[in-house]
Order: structure tokens, then C-alpha cells, then sequence
């Protein structure tokens, strides 16, 4: 055949714009077949990519299934709650002479001074907390006896499993009427149904006219909140409390006699306000202080506390956003060790392929184009560690919950959310860019004559 | 006959720290279009120095270089580039083939870089030249499926593909036994009949003996510049 038969050079296309695309296109095919000549190699120099970003989802993901958690054992409590105790002051303790009567805390007045704060305050659930014991026929339980009003049950998300919480009649009427817990319940009346049976409490008759259902107990933090549990509970009316029992705990020891007056142990406040807003959360504050103010004017001592569980929740939504830097920071340094890995084959890479960098260069290829080649190749690489350690974090996230709770009987909560994959992937891509870059510039401006030499 | 390759008064100095090496101590050379012109010279003797100023891979310290009334003496990187792939087609001693393409992808690749798009007609191009230097049935091969002859042979399709106004040889035959180097030196010979300029470096004399002309060099300088009237493959 002779030359002249050749067809002829195709002319170069007209100009679309579309060029540079092309070229890329050529490029990405030319990289991914490169990197699977060397599987492993391509594997091992992106290990470190996948295991970052995989890292950093199921770490996500964990901390963000936790932190959830957290958020909702406060909101379960109420977050626009105020919560107003009476505590016995360090002083009175320290006195314990005998036959004392320590006389502290809220008194029914307060109450009254609360109830003028008028709109803000959609529900108060005044409460008194006595240790009883509660019987019925020869058996016997140890529980928690609170005298309250029906916005309890609201207030604390207590739902009734048969029968009916108190209501405003029985506390008016001071009937004596109870509702009992889940777990008190069982023990009390392990056969019969309790429903319109009478239990004993401290030598007196409360008809059951409800049982709650089972509710999970609500996490406590230091000082502030204690923890409670509601099981074990048993809930008679304010007013009936008043009459029957008054404010006065006497407790025997040995050798000594004391006693506790209170007439209010806890005042549980809703104040009526989105905590979503910040709006919301500000009245709630505002509330907070203001009853901080009326109590701090007509108590001598400070035998009261005022706990705003919307501080927790802005505690835990600041705790949510330090652990999220943290494991940004986690993140950008193993995603940073990742890209030294790149850059360090990818180096090696230029070293070992000069000779066909020189041969390139000799057929025409410009600066540029050594360029993209080394820098599609090293995006390619991360861009796919970067998927597959999406892919492995994906795993574990579904894959460990389970395990922790066959091995340690732990519960794992995980949320999976889109962030944190998209900027993982992101940032892989990046990192390919970013070490990528320096290896391909090395390549582009070796020169084409010594590259040719080069074994 | 016009000259497609002119130097006037080619200098070439390398710098290694304080010591000036002067290689090319002021070339005039001319080359008409359709010459097929041997290099010769010692080593050290600035063929090869020659070689790469004249395939744009290196600039001249001094001098001028007209390629075809282009003045790519002065050039920048990028140009020369544009250079290579569009109007130069290279032969290499040790092929030079890239080993993960097939033989069609190693022949298209200068059109890559000057920006023609790859389709059918592309392909039949790359095809027909396969083709013609016997390679038909090897089209998917890759180069190390194939013999140095064959090698060399996809090489010298490659450096037709472009439609080169200049062909570059350095040494096509080094690596090949003499009767592989006759089958290469008739191919070149053909391209020349069909109005190819070639330019080879070479030093063995019996592959000079193909060439029309057969310019010596020695020290940088033109040592001789001989018309050899009866090439062999023009007997």
C-alpha cells in the first residue's frame, strides 16, 4: 500500500467549546485503565483515604445517634419546662439537735405569687414528695408518693394505661383517689387487677382509679436534676396531701427525732414558648430569672433552686458542636495522611513513568496535558477511595449496632445524615487535587530530552 | 526546490556551573523538501544536540531555525509543542512505543495532542497505516507482542500520522539486526519516493549508504556535506 492511499489527517473540529471536555473524558478513561494495571498498588495508596472517610461517617453517625438521644430524653423532660424545687439549706443540717423540725423550702404562697405571672406560664404543677410505703393486703412496696395536680401527668408525658390520671375534681373535692405506677402496680397486684381497689397508704385508703403506662426513666445530670423514675410512683391529689398528711415529714433514727416541714417540694412550670426559636428559648430564660427574682425577695435563705432544662439541651447542642469540630479535625488529619500517600506514589508514579512522559512530550504533548494526566489519575484515586470508604462507613454504621448489642448489650443509636458523606467525598476530591497537583507539575516540567534518556 | 529545514549560524552552549560547554560552534544547514538526509559524526560530535533543536525538543543558545519559513528558534514550550504534533513525525532507536496501548492507540497518539477529535475517520487513518507497514492483523496487539521490526514499524506509523512535512530518525535501525534494518531502511526509502523529507541520525555507513545526502559533523562543525547520487534503495 502506498502512502498516498492513506486517508487523509481528519480536520481538527470546529471550535464547540467542548474541546477541553473531550480531552478530559480521554483522560479519565487513559487514568482508570492505568490505575488497574496497578490494582494493588492504586488500593494500597487510597487506604488511607478510604479509612478517613469511612471513619468519619461511622463517627458521624454515632456521635450524631447519641447526641439524638441525649436531645430527646430533655425534650421528654420539656424543654420549656422550669423547674423549681425546695431545697433544705446546708446550714439546718448541720445543726440536727434533737427533736428539730427543719421548716424550708416553697411554701403554698409561692405558688400563688407564680400563678401572677399570668400568659407566659401555660401549666404549674405544684408537687410534695413524701417517702411511703404503700400496701395492699400482706404485700408491701417502698415507693415514691407525690401529691399533685392533673397537669402532671402533661407535664411529665405520663400516660395512663387504663383508668384515668387525677383530674381537677379530686383535687378540689380532696378525694382519696391515687393513680399508680407501672412498676408499683405489678408488685402491689401481681393477680388482681387494681383498678377500684383500695391501697394503704401511711395508715389511710386511696382507691386506684388509674395505672400509668411503663415510662422510661429520664437521665439526670449532677446537682441540678436528679434522675427519676416514675415506675415506682405512686400520686395522690395536692389538696388531699394537704389535709391528710400536712407538711411534715418526721423522721425516726436512732436516738434522735427529726422533721421536715415543706409544704412544696417542686413546682414544675411550662412556660408557653417554641424552643426551636430563639425567641423561645429567650422567654423561657426570661421566666427563669424572673421567678429566680420573686424568690430571691421573699426568701431569707436560699432554700430553693430554679433548673431550666433548656440549659442542658443548649449544653448538649454545644457538646454536639464541639464533638463535630473535633471530628472535623480527626478528619482533615487522616484525609491529610491520606493525601501524603497519594502524593507519594503519585510521586514514584512520575518517577517510574518518565520515559513515557519523555515520549508524550516528543509527540506533543504540552505541559498541560502531562498536567491533567497525572492530576485526572490522582483525583480518580481519591474520588473512588473516597466512595469506598463511604461504602465501609455505610457498613458500619449498619453493621456495628447490632454487634455491640449481641457482644456488650450495649445500644448503639446511629444516625446516618448526607453532610458528612458529601463532604467527605468532597474533601477526598479535593485532597486528590491538592497532592495531585505537585507530582503532575514535577512530570510537566521534566525536560522531554532527559525524560527520552531516562530507563 | 524551496528548503523545509534552515539553520543559520546554529549555536548551542550547555552550562554545567562555572564551565561553558560549546557543542554547536554555528551550523549553517539547509535541507529541500523531499531529501532524505543522513547525520553522521563521532559522538560528541553534535549530531544528536543537532537532532533535538531540529525536533523542537530544545532551543538553540544563538542562531535561527526556520522550519518551512517558520522561525521556531524562539519559540516558547507551548509552541513547540503545537510544533511536534502537527509537523513532526519521530522515529526513535528503541521505538519509543507506549506498552499499555494497543498498536492503533500508539499510532493515533500524536493526533491526540494536537486536538484532533477521535472518530471513525481517525481510526481509518490510524488503520491504514497499520496497514501499510504490515500490521493489519496486529491492530489490537500490544508492543511487547511484538517483534523490534514490528515495533519500529508501528513507529514509523506513528510518526506518519500526522502528515509530517519532516521526518525525525535517530538511529532507527540501532536496535535492529541487518536484515530487520534493510526492511526498514526500504520503508523509509518508500516514504521518500512518495515526497517525504526525512532527516536520520546515524553512524554506521552501510545505513547511510540509503540516504541522498550525508552531512558528517565533528566538533560542531559541518566536517563534510556529500550528495550521494545512487542511493541504495534508488538503484
Amino acid at each position: 500500500m502506498d502512502i498516498r492511499d492513506i486517508p487523509p489527517v481528519p480536520p481538527l473540529a470546529a471550535a464547540t467549546g467542548f474541546e477541553g471536555l473531550h480531552k478530559l473524558r480521554r483522560s479519565f478513561v487513559l487514568a482508570v485503565r492505568s490505575l488497574w494495571l496497578h490494582k494493588l498498588r492504586a488500593f494500597l495508596s487510597v487506604l488511607g483515604i478510604i479509612i478517613g472517610t469511612s471513619a468519619v461517617i461511622a463517627l458521624m453517625a454515632f456521635g450524631k445517634g447519641s447526641m439524638q438521644d441525649a436531645l430527646e430524653d430533655i425534650k421528654r423532660q420539656g424543654a420549656t419546662n422550669i423547674v423549681v424545687r425546695s431545697v433544705k439549706p446546708p446550714d439546718e443540717g448541720a445543726t440536727a439537735s434533737r427533736s428539730f423540725v427543719a421548716s424550708y423550702g416553697l411554701k403554698t404562697l409561692d405558688l400563688t405569687r407564680m400563678g401572677t405571672f399570668g400568659d407566659s406560664i401555660s401549666k404549674m404543677v405544684p408537687m410534695r414528695v413524701f417517702p411511703a410505703e404503700v400496701r395492699y393486703l400482706d404485700r408491701m412496696s417502698n415507693g415514691r408518693l407525690v401529691a399533685t395536680t392533673e397537669d402532671y401527668a402533661a407535664v411529665n408525658k405520663l400516660v395512663p394505661m387504663s383508668g384515668r390520671f387525677l383530674n381537677e375534681e379530686d383535687n378540689f373535692r380532696k378525694l382519696n383517689h391515687c393513680v399508680l405506677g407501672a412498676g408499683l402496680a405489678d408488685k402491689l397486684f401481681p393477680f388482681e387487677d387494681p383498678m377500684g381497689n383500695s391501697v394503704v397508704i401511711r395508715t389511710q385508703e386511696y382507691r386506684v382509679v388509674g395505672i400509668l403506662a411503663d415510662r422510661m426513666p429520664t437521665g439526670g445530670t449532677g446537682g441540678s436534676q436528679a434522675a427519676e423514675d416514675y415506675n415506682n410512683d405512686v400520686y395522690i391529689p395536692f389538696e388531699t396531701a394537704k389535709v391528710r398528711i400536712g407538711a411534715t415529714v418526721v423522721i425516726r433514727s436512732s436516738g434522735s427525732r427529726g422533721g421536715e416541714k415543706v409544704e412544696v417540694s417542686q413546682v414544675t412550670l411550662t412556660v408557653d414558648a417554641d424552643f426551636e426559636t430563639s425567641e423561645g428559648r429567650e422567654k423561657v430564660r426570661a421566666v427563669g430569672n424572673a421567678i429566680k427574682g420573686m424568690l430571691k425577695d421573699n426568701h431569707l435563705r436560699e432554700d430553693w433552686a430554679v433548673s431550666v432544662p433548656l440549659d442542658r439541651l443548649e449544653e448538649a447542642e454545644r457538646a454536639q458542636a464541639r464533638f463535630t469540630s473535633l471530628l472535623v479535625l480527626i478528619a482533615s488529619i487522616s484525609l491529610f495522611v491520606g493525601g501524603i500517600g497519594i502524593m507519594n506514589i503519585m510521586l514514584a508514579t512520575v518517577t517510574e513513568r518518565t520515559r513515557e512522559i519523555g515520549i508524550r512530550r516528543a509527540l506533543g504533548a504540552k505541559q498541560r496535558d502531562i498536567i491533567v494526566q497525572f492530576l485526572v489519575e490522582a483525583v480518580v484515586q481519591t474520588t473512588v477511595g473516597g466512595l469506598a470508604g463511604l461504602l465501609f462507613g455505610v457498613i458500619l454504621v449498619f453493621g456495628l449496632p447490632p454487634l455491640s448489642q449481641f457482644f456488650f448489650d450495649t445500644n448503639l443509636p446511629a444516625q446516618l445524615s448526607w453532610q458528612p458523606m458529601a463532604l467527605s467525598v468532597g474533601v477526598s476530591i479535593v485532597v486528590g487535587v491538592v497532592f495531585g497537583l505537585y507530582p503532575a507539575w514535577r512530570a510537566a516540567k521534566l525536560d522531554p530530552i532527559e525524560a527520552l534518556r531516562h530507563d | 526546490m524551496a528548503a523545509i529545514v534552515e539553520v543559520q549560524d546554529l549555536i548551542k552552549n550547555y552550562y554545567m556551573g562555572d564551565v561553558t560547554v560549546n557543542v554547536l560552534k554555528g551550523l549553517d544547514l539547509a535541507f529541500d523538501e523531499g531529501d532524505f538526509v543522513s547525520l553522521m559524526g563521532p559522538s560528541g560530535s553534535g549530531k544528536s544536540t543537532l537532532m533535538n533543536i531540529l525536533g523542537c525538543l530544545d532551543r538553540p543558545t544563538e542562531g535561527n531555525y526556520y522550519l518551512r519559513d517558520r522561525d521556531v528558534a524562539q519559540m516558547s514550550d507551548n509552541q513547540l509543542s503545537e510544533v511536534r504534533s502537527t509537523y513532526l513525525g519521530f522515529i526513535f532507536q528503541a521505538y519509543n512505543l507506549l506498552p499499555q496501548y494497543t498498536v492503533v492507540e500508539n499510532i493515533e497518539l500524536p493526533l491526540v495532542y494536537q486536538g484532533v477529535p477521535l472518530d471513525s475517520r481517525t481510526k481509518d487513518r490510524c488503520i491504514a497505516l497499520a496497514e501499510m507497514v504490515g500490521l493489519g492483523t496486529r491492530l489490537d496487539h500490544r508492543p511487547l507482542q511484538l517483534s523490534g521490526g514490528q515495533q519500529q514499524r508501528v513507529a514509523i506509523a506513528r510518526a506518519l500520522v500526522n502528515d509530517p512535512q519532516v521526518i525525525l530518525a535517530d538511529e532507527p535501525t540501532g536496535n535492529l539486526d541487518s536484515r530487520t534494518s534493510v526492511e526498514i531502511m526500504e520503508m523509509l526509502t518508500e516514504l521518500n519516493k512518495a515526497g517525504k523529507t526525512i532527516i536520520m541520525v546515524t553512524h554506521e555507513n552501510d545505513i547511510a549508504e540509503w540516504s541522498r545526502r550525508v552531512v558528517r559533523l565533528r566538533d560542531g562543525m559541518v566536517e563534510s556535506d556529500v550528495r550521494n547520487e545512487h542511493p541504495l534503495g534508488f538503484r
